[in-house]
């Protein structure tokens, strides 16, 4: 039987701006089982990028019941969430978020810097990764000095240094051109068949298409498909 | 381990350059009011430094003590009798065996004259072993000897100021008018440096037995230096003294001493009483600019971390835990304070010399100083940046996915 990373049930999400309350989430369930290609779409506001931010632990639903990887994460403090996004999630970001001042590597590097080791091997992965990736050239070029698509591949690269069960990603392609963001996905096509359970957000079809399901959200809940 | 906490350390420093602005600003608000810190410090040391060499001189060091005559206040008018101290009091002291030198002095201020000048002045009577207690020998001439002191002798020894001041060319052998009567020069002092009130260039010194028998007719002494021991605990030398004066004189349970003792302890607290107040003067306006400067740290401190909020958002998505993001901050404004506290010591030493080329206060080099700069760097540095470090921990990674 194939385990289930990801099983949510009934979660809602509510924001205030003043007095005004806006349920983003009305009761969403979802289970993603390990290996899955899961791609959410939706309107603008539809509340993709709030429930990614709930799977990915960055945020915490109001009710609802959330199993990661087989543990129930609702209670957990901010310190035991931290661990487990550092072991087991990788985050890739529409707007790429890497460190300014930082070289490829050592934002490559990064998550690694918050588990109190980093040895020559990590660092040898981190090459490993970056050429796999094609930016052998680039190892030590800062951000600015990259193009956006390059950008975008050093976040995957940092997303992937700590071997994580599950990939988040939240519009990859969405500042990148055509050709930039094809590579992205075939890579992301890649990466799921090697093992790693991906879910994205998108609401570019030809994107969405990349992935083996497609979700799309309305009006706060999955439509029935 | 190691590399981690490097990689750390560099993302640190990384950071905190890449906004060089802020970095300069937080670090001439340190660094300004910590050059005035120290400098006022320093300077206060200095002065003490001062005063403990001049009562070196005076062999007023670790080993002396200087019992007066009366009691009551250290400074102004005595409340009891003052001619209760004698010279059997001083003969009873010397028996104790930590008791190196008793040197007793009968002293009044006297009209003293040469060829029609006239002058009130300081007039000693002393002992022979006057120059070993004080560490004052004549420069010509010789002291007052057993001799003068057995046969009343009419001599004099005087200060280093005493002959201009009558304008005499060769003092010695030359008679000068102390309270109607001639005495003979013998000796000139070595030129002693002065501090506050004591001039001790414009005294004249005359065997105490004369001064007692024919020049202030009384049996009592003003005071009496003594030197110990070396390693003579002065805390029970003062005990011990006390309780051989007071059962002398007959005072018994809450009737006050008659005598008073200076220790050196007390004398260096007298002379840097005033110059404490001044202290805590400045030192409340240094720490008033301390504060200034630790306001101005925080808001820049949470300048940074409003424009580093995205930075620190990925760092905790990453895995960075609240405290981690603390610990962040804080180590930034501990390198922060460990620059000023180094720059605002080094400029405070440059301060100091310019200072001392204006006033009497003579340079003082001090690790002190250095340890000061660098805890009150710290403890502000630190302190104001805890606010900020708290609120940068609490940052939502769930920014990270907002729309741009
Ligand atoms: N912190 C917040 N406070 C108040 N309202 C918020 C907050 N975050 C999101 N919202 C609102 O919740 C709704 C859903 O936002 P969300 O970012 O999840 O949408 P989305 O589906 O990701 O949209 P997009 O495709 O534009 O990224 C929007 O109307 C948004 O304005
Ligand atoms: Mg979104």
């Amino acid at each position: 039987m194939v385990k289930k990373l990801v099983i949510l049930k009934n979660i809602t999400k509510t924001y205030y701006t003043g007095k005004v309350a806006y349920q983003v989430l009305k009761g969403i369930s979802l289970e993603v089982e390990e290996g899955e290609f899961l791609a959410i779409m939706g309107a603008s506001g539809s509340g993709k990028s709030t429930l990614l931010n709930i799977i990915g632990l960055l945020d915490k639903p109001d009710s609802g019941i959330y199993i990661f990887d087989g543990q129930e994460v609702n209670q957990l403090t901010k310190k035991e969430l931290a661990y487990l996004r550092n072991r087991k999630i990788g985050f890739v970001f529409q707007a790429f978020y890497l460190v300014p001042w930082a070289t490829a590597l050592e934002n490559v590097l990064l998550p690694l810097l918050y588990r109190g080791k980093i040895n020559k091997e990590d660092e040898k992965k981190a090459v490993e990764l970056l050429k796999r990736l094609r930016l052998e050239k680039r190892i030590n070029a800062k951000p600015n000095e990259l193009s956006g698509g390059e950008q975008q591949r050093v976040a995957i690269a940092r997303a992937l240094i700590t071997n994580p069960k599950l990939l988040l990603a939240d519009e990859p392609t969405g500042n990148l051109d055509s050709k930039s963001s094809q590579e992205v996905m075939n890579i992301f096509k890649e990466l799921n068949e090697n093992g790693i359970t991906i879910i994205m957000v998108t609401h570019d079809p030809e994107i969405a298409d990349f992935a083996k399901k497609i979700k799309i959200i309305k009006d706060g809940t999955f439509i029935k498909e | 381990m190691k590399t981690s906490f490097f990689q750390f350390l560099k993302d640190i420093f990384k950071e905190l350059f890449s906004n060089k602005i802020n970095f300069v600003f937080m670090f001439l608000a340190l660094t300004i009011s910590l050059v005035t810190l120290n400098t006022i410090y320093s300077l206060g040391l200095s002065a003490k430094k001062q005063v403990m060499d001049y009562l070196a001189n005076l062999q007023f060091g670790k080993d002396a003590m200087f019992i007066v005559a009366g009691g009551g206040r250290i400074i102004g008018l005595t409340t009891t009798r003052r001619d209760t101290l004698k010279l059997e009091d001083v003969e009873e002291i010397k028996k104790l065996d930590f008791v190196k030198l008793a040197s007793p002095i009968s002293i009044g201020t006297l009209e003293v004259s040469y060829k029609g000048v006239a002058e009130k002045l300081k007039v000693e009577g002393v002992l022979p072993n006057y120059v070993f207690a004080n560490n004052w020998y004549p420069k010509v001439g010789r002291f007052i000897n057993e001799k003068d002191l057995k046969t009343m002798a009419k001599v004099c020894v005087v200060g280093a100021d005493i002959p201009k001041k009558f304008n005499i060319k060769n003092i010695l052998g030359e008679k000068i008018k102390i309270a109607g009567q001639y005495f003979k020069v013998i000796g000139v002092l070595e030129s002693k440096p002065f501090f506050g009130h004591h001039r001790w260039d414009k005294r004249i010194f005359i065997p105490l037995t004369t001064a007692q028998r024919r020049v202030f007719n009384k049996d009592y002494i003003e005071g009496v230096k003594l030197l110990f021991r070396k390693g003579t605990d002065i805390k029970i030398a003062e005990k011990k003294i006390k309780e051989i004066l007071r059962k002398r004189h007959k005072l018994f349970g809450i009737e006050p001493d008659d005598f008073r003792i200076i220790t050196p302890e007390l004398a260096i607290s007298i002379f840097t009483k005033t110059m404490r107040t001044i202290n805590v003067f400045l030192l409340a306006i240094a720490l008033i600019s301390l504060t200034i400067s630790g306001v101005i740290i925080m808001n820049l401190m949470y300048a940074n971390i409003e424009e580093k909020a995205p930075v620190i958002a990925l760092r905790i998505a990453l895995g960075a835990d609240p405290r981690k993001i603390i610990k962040h901050y804080l180590i930034m404004s501990f390198f922060i304070a460990i620059i000023s506290g180094i720059v605002g010591w080094i400029l405070s030493i440059f301060l100091m010399q310019i200072i001392s080329f204006f006033t009497p206060l003579k340079t003082f080099f001090s690790w002190k100083v250095f340890i000061f700069s660098l805890s009150f760097a710290t403890f502000t540095s630190i302190t104001f940046t805890l606010m900020p470090a708290i609120r940068a921990s609490k940052i939502e990674p769930a920014i990270l996915l907002k729309t741009l």
